[in-house]
């Protein structure tokens, strides 16, 4: 079986979904691996076990999208600081290098007795292991007010693609001295600093075309991540121009009002120009139809990131509860690769690593002014218990917070490099 | 500017050895409030006679994770009536550019002496909070509140 | 530049005796004149001193604030109803500017 056929099949494989159900008997001895949703953690998976296999293992990834747009760093999209074009890419690195068999279609339910996906089309895929990596699903119903429609008009952007352009246009069209008003999520969500690090580079925009604009952040929680880090940057490069109002102050957001754009909360009513509403999060909605969840999000084995509830299922990135990792693109690399790795031992019976982890948060607050969170994990015997961690500090030199956002960038060319080719 | 910061030295030195408690350590450079204007401005409120030290609740995190908002809140138990009621509460740090932080004033119409706002603090230190009824006693307690800088991705 | 705004919430409707919550926050950018700008210069002290509270002209409560209150004051306090009647809220900062607000609220 050489490669070029493989690939040669994939392609035609890939256009079809009623074809899908052949590949296992195609390739008969060939263990099965189907990997659901195409983002840092599944992308990571997909390629990991096809590349290290080295043949030995077939991999399906299943991706609505064509093309991935990344949520990590859409922030900078927002400020300028990127081209939209930059934060896209697509899955012919996985499929062409690595003989991943990428299928674009919609996983509709998991049935995990039959070891089977149902898609969207009609068709179905089996497998032997099955890793999960869906993302968020949005509760629009967590906020009064707030739903799939209002989407359009207050846009979360906390799934990147067209409702990141939807908002930068909000941002750059908002009259002149106006509002914004941005209502980040409750805890747990995807990227923790990603909304206050998002207000920075709202502010940056508004800096520069329209600086009497205010911005009121009507936040859920009552402190958030580099919360002192943001505070002070916030302060230093857009002084008056933003307002953090806490539940503690606010007694929490009691309705939206999408027509008048107005959020009641117990002290007062605030009124908005534009807005910016992250409802809370679930994990994506496949998760639940394969019943691996509890309550919102999918617990974990710590040591191989395989669910709790079955082992031939493994859930990796946002939609897992990997304590103490955070929800971010960088863990569920990591987490990938761990899973991976397990994976692989499970179906070739090579060598199975010790499971460590890392993660680290970069958040960029103005020009050449980056900030980072980061730890180091090991499997715990109940959780991934943090080995050591870091974070910038406050009043650190300009060159070192230069070089930390360099550091960014060099992060991100790395992990779109190791997810897509 | 040396010579000012010398004689700051020794005579925190002094006090802090009258006072009997031990000796503090003052950040190179930026003066801090200390506890010795502490123990200064609570002899000037309360016009030498001191304050009684008492179970006073006052609610401060035993970690602030950023110390430019850090909530403060109090509760004196008083009845608030002409007769007997709690009149002012000065908010005090030894950890700060300068002791004071806030002066609140309370009169019988608020049926309870309690408030709350949000103070900053520069590092690590002791918030002291002093209240004067309308018979002109003092009373006082103390909350040391560790400073550091939060983050933790989740 | 920065545009001062004051919020409160009183609870509109109370019962006689009953003991209510007064949240006021005003969006003051507090500089403490301790701080610098981002070219290292020292931003004059500009803060909020003082806050006051009337309950239809009688003063129920002031407020004496220095810089180590936190940028956005918040300020929380008690209140005992009475009397319908409105509530006088005044701030002051270092310039000698005043900032207002009332709020009604309706005793039964």
């Amino acid at each position: 079986m050489s490669k070029y056929t493989r690939r040669s099949f994939v392609k035609t494989a890939a256009l079809s979904a009623t074809a899908l159900s052949m590949p296992s008997i195609a390739f008969g001895a060939l263990p099965k691996v189907v990997v659901i949703g195409g983002g840092a953690g599944g992308a990571t998976a997909a390629k990991y076990i096809a590349k290290d296999s080295k043949g030995k293992v077939d991999v399906t990834l299943i991706e609505a999208s064509k093309r991935y747009y990344t949520c990590f760093f859409s922030n900078l999209y927002l400020g300028d600081f990127r081209n939209y074009g930059s934060i896209g890419h697509n899955y012919y690195g996985l499929a062409v290098n690595r003989g991943v068999n990428v299928v674009h279609e919609w996983a509709k339910s998991v049935d995990p007795a039959a070891k089977k996906i149902n898609l969207g089309s009609g068709g179905s895929v089996s497998y032997d292991k099955l890793v999960v990596s869906p993302g968020i699903d949005l509760k629009y119903d967590s906020i009064n007010g707030y739903s799939a429609d209002v989407q359009s008009k207050m846009p979360h952007a906390w799934k990147s693609g067209t409702q990141v352009q939807l908002l930068k246009n909000k941002v750059k069209g908002m009259k002149k001295g106006g509002t914004f008003v941005m209502v980040p999520p409750p805890n747990p969500y995807r990227c923790p600093p990603g909304p206050y690090e998002r207000v920075s580079m709202i502010a940056h925009q508004f800096k520069k075309s329209n600086p009497t604009a205010k911005i009121v952040v009507l936040d859920p929680k009552k402190k958030f991540s580099k919360m002192g880090l943001f505070q002070e940057a916030w302060q230093k490069h857009y002084p008056g121009m933003i307002e953090w109002i806490g539940v503690d102050t606010h007694g929490g957001l009691k309705n939206i009002n999408a027509a008048t754009m107005e959020f009641e909360t117990d002290l007062d009513t605030f009124k908005a120009d534009a807005a910016s509403v992250v409802p809370a999060q679930q994990a994506g909605a496949i998760a639940m139809t394969a019943g691996i969840n509890k309550g919102d999000w999918c617990p974990i084995v710590a040591g191989t990131m395989q669910s709790q509830a079955d082992k031939n299922i493994y859930v990796l990135g946002d939609a897992s509860i990997a304590k103490s990792m955070p929800k971010s693109g960088f863990s569920a690399n990591s987490q990938a690769k761990v899973a991976a790795n397990h994976i692989r031992g499970s179906l070739t019976g090579s060598k199975v690593f010790p499971a460590r982890y890392s993660n680290t948060c970069w958040s960029l607050v103005a020009t050449n002014d980056g900030v980072k969170v980061g730890a180091s994990y090991k499997a715990g015997a109940e959780k991934i218990d943090v080995t050591s961690k870091f974070i910038s500090k406050t009043g650190e030199s300009s060159d070192l917070r230069k070089a930390t956002y360099e550091e960014s960038i060099g992060w991100y060319e790395g992990i779109t490099s190791d997810m897509f080719s | 500017m040396k010579t000012i910061k010398m004689i700051k030295i020794s005579r925190r030195n002094a006090i802090a050895l009258m006072l009997g408690t031990a000796g503090y350590i003052m950040s190179s450079g930026i003066a801090f409030a200390g506890k010795e204007q502490v123990l200064k401005r609570i002899n000037e409120i309360t016009k030498g006679k001191g304050a009684k030290e008492l179970d006073i609740f006052l609610d401060l995190p035993e970690i602030a994770e950023n110390g430019n908002q850090v909530k403060v809140n109090f509760e004196i138990e008083s009845e608030m009536t002409k007769e007997n009621y709690i009149k002012n509460v000065y908010i005090l740090a030894d950890g700060n550019p300068a002791p004071d932080v806030a002066k609140f004033s309370f009169t019988p119409d608020m049926g309870m002496c309690s408030a709350t706002t949000r103070i900053r603090l520069s590092k690590t230190q002791n918030v002291v909070l002093v209240a004067e009824n309308n018979k002109n006693e003092y009373f006082m307690t103390k909350s040391k509140v560790k400073v550091t800088i939060g983050g933790c991705g989740g | 530049m920065s545009k001062v705004k004051p919020r409160g919430k009183v609870p509109k409707k109370a019962t006689i005796d009953e003991v209510i919550e007064i949240k006021t926050l005003i969006r003051h950018p507090m500089h403490s004149g301790r701080m610098k700008d981002k070219d290292g210069k020292n931003i004059p002290r500009q803060i909020i001193n003082s806050f006051k509270v009337d309950f239809e002209g009688k003063e129920i409560f002031k407020m004496k604030l220095e810089p180590s209150i936190s940028t956005n004051p918040y300020i929380a306090f008690p209140y005992k109803a009475k009397k319908t009647g409105t509530f006088n809220f005044e701030w002051k900062d270092d310039s000698g500017n005043t900032y207002t607000m009332k709020r009604k609220m309706t005793v039964s």
